[in-house]
C-alpha cells in the first residue's frame, strides 16, 4: 500500500484516480490499519463481499483494470504488483512480483491513448474471463456466507463459502479467504496443496503480463 | 504442520449471533445491498410486492413491462402471481428469465442474487467498465461509471 501511495504522489495528476480495494471479509478491522499505515490519499475501499473481483471476473489478488477517460478498459487481469517483493534468505528466499508494471502505468497516465501499453478492445475482451452461470452463482453463495458470518453463524458461513469454492474452483480469492477460517491460515499446507493442484490443472490465476521490459 | 501466516486469527469468527431480520421477514442480497421485506409470500419461489422491486434491483413494474431505464421486459403470467387475494411479483422467476443466478437459504429466508448478466454485456463485448457502485472508507458513494473524463486504476489486494 505505501508503494501505491508513492506512485500516486509521483504521478500527481488530478485526472488520474487510483482506487485500492481490499478484498477482505475481515473488513475494516483487518484492512483499515494496513491502509492507514500507508497514509493514503487515493480512494480506499474495503470490499467484504469481493464485489470488485466479481464485477471484473478476477480470481486472485492483486488484480487490476485500467479504465480510460471514456470508460473503456485498456488493460485488465494481470498480477498487479507495484514492485518485486523478497522475503527470507538463502534456500528459504521467496521472490514474487514485477518491476515492469509501474513504468507501464506511468507511461499510460502521461501518454494516454499514445501509450504502447494500452490494449485493443479485442485483446481486452479476450483477456476478461468468461465465467459460467455456476461461477457467477458462486458470487451469490459467497455473499450469502458472508452475511451468515456477520450474524455469528459460522456453520452456515462455512457451508456457503465451500459452495462458492465448489461452484467457482478458479477463484484463488475464495480458496484463500476460506482458509483464513482454518487454524493454519491462508498460506499453510492446505494452500500449498491446493495451489499445486490449481497450477497442475493448467489454470492461470493471473493472465500473463504482456509488458516489454526495457 | 508448516508455519502459517494468519494475520488476525482472532477475527476468524468475531461476530456474536444475531438475527438477520425481524421475525417473518425475508432478506434479499444484491449488488452489496441488503433489503429486508416484511411482506412476501416466500416458498420455493420468492414472491414480493411489485412496489418493492425497485429497492432491490432498480427495475419497476409498469403497464408496459418490467423496466429499468429504457429497457422494458414484457410482463408475463409467470412474473405476476395472484395468491391470497394479492398480486405478487415472482423475483426468482424474473431472475431465471434474466439468467441471473441466485442462492437461497430457505431456513433463514435469505435470497442472494448474483449480477444480472445483461449489465455486464458491454464489458464482455466492448470492454466498457461495468456499472459498479462502491462506498469508500470515508463513506463517499460513487460509481465506476462516474469516473469518465479521468483515467482510473482499480487494483485489488488483501490482508490474507
Amino acid at each position: 500500500m505505501p508503494v501505491w501511495q508513492r506512485i500516486y504522489e509521483e504521478l500527481n495528476d488530478p485526472n488520474f484516480v487510483l482506487i485500492c480495494v481490499a478484498e477482505d471479509t475481515g473488513g475494516e478491522a483487518v484492512a483499515g490499519p494496513i491502509f492507514d499505515a500507508a497514509a493514503p490519499t487515493y480512494v480506499q475501499i474495503v470490499d467484504e463481499d469481493h464485489r470488485v473481483s466479481s464485477a471484473f471476473n478476477f480470481v486472485n489478488v492483486p488484480s487490476a483494470a485500467w479504465i480510460d477517460e471514456t470508460g473503456r478498459i485498456v488493460r485488465i487481469d494481470e498480477g498487479t504488483y507495484s514492485m518485486i517483493h523478497s522475503f527470507g534468505e538463502g534456500e528459504q528466499a521467496i521472490t514474487f512480483g514485477t518491476d515492469v508494471y509501474e513504468p507501464a502505468l506511468k507511461d499510460w497516465i502521461q501518454s494516454g491513448a499514445q501509450s504502447r501499453y494500452i490494449q485493443s478492445v479485442e485483446t481486452i475482451t479476450a483477456q476478461i474471463r468468461q465465467h459460467t452461470p455456476a461461477q457467477r452463482q458462486a458470487d451469490a453463495a459467497f455473499c450469502l456466507g458472508n452475511l451468515f458470518r456477520q450474524h455469528g453463524d459460522a456453520a452456515k458461513a462455512d457451508h456457503y463459502w465451500q459452495l462458492a469454492r465448489t461452484l467457482n474452483p478458479d477463484s484463488v480469492n475464495f480458496i484463500r479467504q476460506n482458509l483464513t477460517l482454518t487454524e493454519e491460515g491462508s498460506a499453510g499446507e492446505q494452500f500449498q496443496k491446493m495451489m499445486g493442484e490449481y497450477v497442475s490443472a493448467g489454470r492461470d490465476y493471473y493472465r500473463p503480463i504482456d509488458i516489454d521490459h526495457e | 504442520m508448516a508455519s502459517a501466516f494468519m494475520a488476525y486469527p482472532e477475527l476468524r469468527h468475531p461476530f456474536a449471533s444475531s438475527s438477520i431480520h425481524s421475525e417473518g421477514s425475508v432478506t434479499v442480497l444484491y449488488e452489496g445491498r441488503q433489503v429486508e421485506l416484511a411482506e412476501h409470500a416466500a416458498g420455493e419461489a420468492l414472491l414480493i410486492r411489485p412496489d418493492d422491486l425497485i429497492n432491490i434491483n432498480g427495475f419497476e413494474v409498469k403497464p408496459e413491462g418490467v423496466c429499468h431505464g429504457d429497457l422494458c421486459i414484457p410482463l408475463t403470467t409467470a412474473l405476476l402471481v395472484e395468491q391470497d387475494d394479492q398480486t405478487w411479483f415472482d423475483l426468482t422467476a424474473f431472475a431465471d428469465l434474466l439468467e441471473q443466478p441466485y442462492v437461497a437459504d430457505h431456513e433463514a429466508r435469505v435470497w442472494s442474487f448474483a449480477e444480472i448478466p445483461a449489465k455486464r454485456h458491454n464489458m464482455m463485448t466492448e470492454a466498457m467498465a461495468p456499472s459498479l457502485e462502491l462506498t469508500d472508507r470515508q463513506g463517499n458513494i460513487f460509481n465506476i461509471t462516474d469516473l469518465k473524463g479521468k483515467k482510473a486504476l482499480i487494483v485489488t489486494w488483501s490482508s490474507w
